[in-house]
């Protein structure tokens, strides 16, 4: 870095005072092993190498400010996860996309149900235009992907987007709502700095987050911190004992990217929510192996003892056979009805 | 004057001074009138306006009793009793009845009586006439039979036997007219005299509780409309105590100067005694109509009334009540919205036990159900393991948005007739199927078929195309069990 120490005392004072103006952001300083970071503060206590300092203004708020979605690498890139007190972009590049952007907006809320007690009900607001094109969230489903019972979510669907950005607005600033989803389609003008900086604040008074849900839209100048733009990725196969099942589709997956961060550098990456245990899992390179052995091992001997009977059409997967490729599709002779064989004239 | 159509023939059924003082009647042909005075203006009536019309006059005359019946196609009926009062008596009551729809441009004749047919009688034959208790008979004698409130075809009958007026009626014996005419001539008598009770039955549902309040300088702006529900409000309050009720609908009646009458009207999800939330109910319903409400000159009477009202629960607040509050804000807030957009603006889903998935799951409006059935769990200490047991099993593999009718889609190429889709075209974009799961036969419940023929069964994939989106399909009817190919649809979009 070519920069001087003087110069760097510049920038980072002129940083902590728009922090201190803004009295919002959080800044967000991520230790690196070994030194602590160059332009830490004097006043801010660095007591563990791996330890994220986070800074409003010059008051430290807790680590619970935000979000974890759980998968690391996100979280990581995310200096911790999404605030939890903010307007949060999540952007759909096309609206049939649209499953998947909502899918994802869901589950952080399943994440933020979940450390909640009691649970307090989530409004999702669209307007009728958004509802028509990508549909209407459907309450079975998201019982049994989110663990979000019928009772919890309620709709307001507005028929024009002045109305909508009202509807937001008025739910906000109400602290007796765990989450608010705003759901639009495209860039419409209404919504720009103003609007969504009032949209901000709200949420930053209520202490609740408001995920604004833009299907189709163009990334544009808003006042949310951070911005994903997510789009669905392609399952992994369902996992069995015996290995993936070929053909199936397994947990949802999104490709997750870093639009818009104060902190992050731009990143993708691929989440795979589990409905079972309603938590993100950073997809592994070598497929979703179970580390956990299903079964476990027989005590007395190595293998599972051979199947019996004969190896029909399919062929399983671990089976000691060793048929000819030949003779495998036929059935074995004692098999073969008598019915049917070779005829002679008589 | 106004013609309408009877037996095929134009008549005349409404005329104003001039045209009687050309010696033109009622029920005359229009050809006729035209004959004797070929410069007369004629209108077509319009039964519907004149309805309107009068239904707009009901409202007006809210402001002088909550009892206000409709008689007829040009009568109102108003239930004073216990209001003259407040107006200054019977007299000073008619009068400004009278002075008021003058100078709205109605020519209106008024009688009070101590029954409904005197009264009747008394505006129509007597006139602008005040007839006291017991004086009914003295009235009715010299008046004619019309005054009785009886068919044409009866009085017809009544006069080919020499009875003209209704004392000659009342002079004559009751039997030989009963066996006679029937009893709603005696009826009606006895109706008019008061020797049997009749009933006025209101057009509106009489508020249980109503404040309202005259104004001497009319108010035109919606921050003194507000200011002024808050005082209602706050007189409401004393008299809903006193009840133990809150409101569920509240009506604000806003009487304007010249007449017209405007009803707003906002419902509770739970009910409301506060003057401050109702204010801020009627704040968003005002905005809302802000386009549609006229003030014209101004507002000269205030009335807010509570069209229904439920059981005030006394809440005691404790130290740890959280949740309570909780709940009454999302309640107001699920008002405030209503009161602005509309009924529907705040929905919830609820589940219905269906095969069928878009009939498994409505959506209603948002309103406080008591959801909590069970009592509360008590806490147990040390809890080995909380296992709380699902209250429904739903079918895991869902979509989570549903289109709200499905959309088709055109299937190009199976692998297998009873198989997913190789691709398909869905609003007009080409899909590539990578992977298919499926599929799953879902069919109406068999109490549901459409006019005895059994709706087709549908098979679901759960389809994942080349991009990694997960769609919802399916296959309506069967390859080869009709003459039609099954058509294909896109029903939902998975996560």
């Amino acid at each position: 870095m070519a920069m001087t120490a003087v110069a760097r005392e510049t920038v980072f004072a002129l940083r902590r005072q728009i922090a201190k103006i803004e009295g919002t952001l959080p800044d967000r300083l991520q230790a690196p092993a070994g030194t602590a970071p160059a332009g830490s503060p004097p006043d801010a206590d660095v007591t563990s190498r791996n330890l994220t300092i986070v800074r409003r203004g010059l008051a430290v708020v807790p680590s619970d400010a935000f979000l974890r979605t759980g998968a690391e690498p996100l979280d990581a890139a995310l200096g911790g996860g999404l605030p939890k007190a903010a307007l949060t972009e999540i952007h759909g590049t096309e609206t049939r996309d649209a499953g998947a952007v909502a899918g994802f907006a869901l589950a952080l809320v399943s994440l933020i149900l979940k450390q909640q007690q009691p649970r307090l009900p989530v409004l999702w607001i669209g307007t009728s235009e958004i509802f028509r094109e990508a549909g209407f969230p459907y309450a079975r489903g998201l019982h049994g992907l989110f663990g979000i019972e019928p009772g919890e979510l309620l709709f307001s669907e507005a028929p024009r987007l002045v109305d909508a950005l009202w509807v937001a607005e008025e739910a906000a600033r109400m602290t007796a709502l765990a989450a608010v989803i705003l759901e639009i389609r495209g860039s419409p003008q209404r919504l720009d700095l103003t609007a969504t900086r009032r949209l901000h604040a709200r949420a930053q008074n209520a202490g609740r987050p408001v995920f604004l849900l833009r299907q189709a839209g163009e990334a544009e100048p808003t006042a949310a911190p951070v911005r994903l733009i997510v789009s669905a990725a392609s399952s992994a196969s369902r996992a069995t004992i015996a290995g993936p099942l070929a053909g199936s589709i397994g947990r949802p997956a999104f490709t997750v990217s870093i639009g818009k961060s104060r902190t992050a550098l731009p990143g993708q990456f691929t989440l795979e929510w589990n409905p079972d245990e309603h938590v993100f899992e950073q997809r592994r390179a070598g497929g979703a192996k179970n580390p956990v052995p299903v079964v476990p091992a027989s005590r007395r001997r190595k293998d599972p003892a051979p199947a019996s009977g004969a190896v029909l059409a399919f062929a399983a997967v671990g089976s000691p056979a060793a048929i000819s490729p030949t003779a495998r599709d036929q059935p074995s002779r004692p098999q073969r009805p008598a019915h049917i064989g070779p005829r002679r004239a008589g | 004057m106004i013609s309408h159509r009877d037996r095929n023939a134009q008549r005349i059924s409404a005329l104003d001074e001039r045209a009687e003082a050309l010696h033109l009647k009622r029920g005359m042909g229009i050809a006729d009138a035209r004959a004797m005075h070929p410069s007369i203006e004629i209108v077509e009536a319009d039964p519907e306006a004149d309805r309107r019309l009068l239904e707009g006059l009901a409202d007006w005359c809210d402001r002088y009793t909550p009892l206000v019946a409709i008689d007829g196609i040009d009568g109102l009926f108003l239930d004073v009793t216990g209001c003259t009062h407040l107006f200054g008596g019977e007299r000073a009551m008619l009068d400004d009845i009278l002075s008021r729809f003058f100078h709205q441009g109605f020519d209106v004749r008024a009688g009070l009586a101590a029954t409904p047919g005197a009264a009747w009688a008394a505006a129509r034959f007597a006139g602008d006439h005040i007839v006291q208790s017991g004086e009914e008979e003295a009235l009715l004698v010299p008046l004619p039979l019309a005054a009785l409130r009886i068919e044409p075809e009866i009085r017809a009958s009544l006069e080919s036997v020499g009875l003209r007026t209704a004392g000659a009626v009342m002079a004559a014996p009751r039997a030989p007219l009963a066996r006679r005419f029937g009893a709603t001539l005696l009826l009606r008598l006895d109706q008019a005299l008061g020797r049997l009770d009749e009933a006025v039955s209101p057009r509106l549902p009489v508020a249980p509780l109503s404040v309202e309040r005259h104004l001497a300088e009319p108010i035109m702006l919606t921050d003194d409309i507000e200011r002024l529900v808050s005082l209602l409000a706050t007189t409401l309050k004393a008299d809903l105590e006193r009840r133990g009720e809150g409101a569920r609908r509240l009506a604000l009646l806003l009487f304007r100067v010249d007449g017209a009458v405007s009803r707003i009207a906002v419902g509770t999800s739970r009910p409301l005694r506060e003057p401050l939330l109702i204010q801020k109910l009627f704040h968003e319903r005002l905005a809302a109509l802000e386009q549609d409400i006229d003030a014209g000159y101004g507002f000269d009477l205030v009335r807010l009334s509570v069209l229904s009202a439920a059981a005030f629960d006394m809440q005691q607040a404790d130290l740890t009540g959280e949740t309570d509050d909780c709940d009454a804000d999302i309640a107001l807030f699920a008002d405030r919205i209503r009161a602005r957009l509309g009924e529907g603006a705040v929905l919830r889903s609820v589940t219905v036990e269906s095969h069928l998935p878009e009939r498994a799951v409505a959506t209603v409006p948002f309103s406080e159900v008591p959801q909590r059935t069970s009592p509360p769990r008590r806490p147990v200490r040390n809890p080995p393991m909380t296992i709380y047991p699902p209250a429904t099993i739903y079918p895991r593999e869902r979509p989570i948005r549903l289109f709200r009718s499905p959309e088709p889609i055109e299937v190009p190429a199976t692998e297998m007739p009873e198989g997913p889709p190789m691709n398909f075209r869905w609003r007009r974009a080409l899909y590539r199927v990578a992977r298919a799961e499926g599929p799953e036969r879902i069919a109406p419940e068999w109490w549901r078929g459409q006019g005895g023929e059994d709706a087709p069964t549908r098979d679901y994939f759960r389809i994942e195309d080349s991009d990694g989106r997960r769609y919802w399909l399916y296959r309506q009817g069967l390859y080869g069990a009709s003459q039609a190919s099954p058509r294909w649809f896109m029903h939902g979009v998975f996560a």
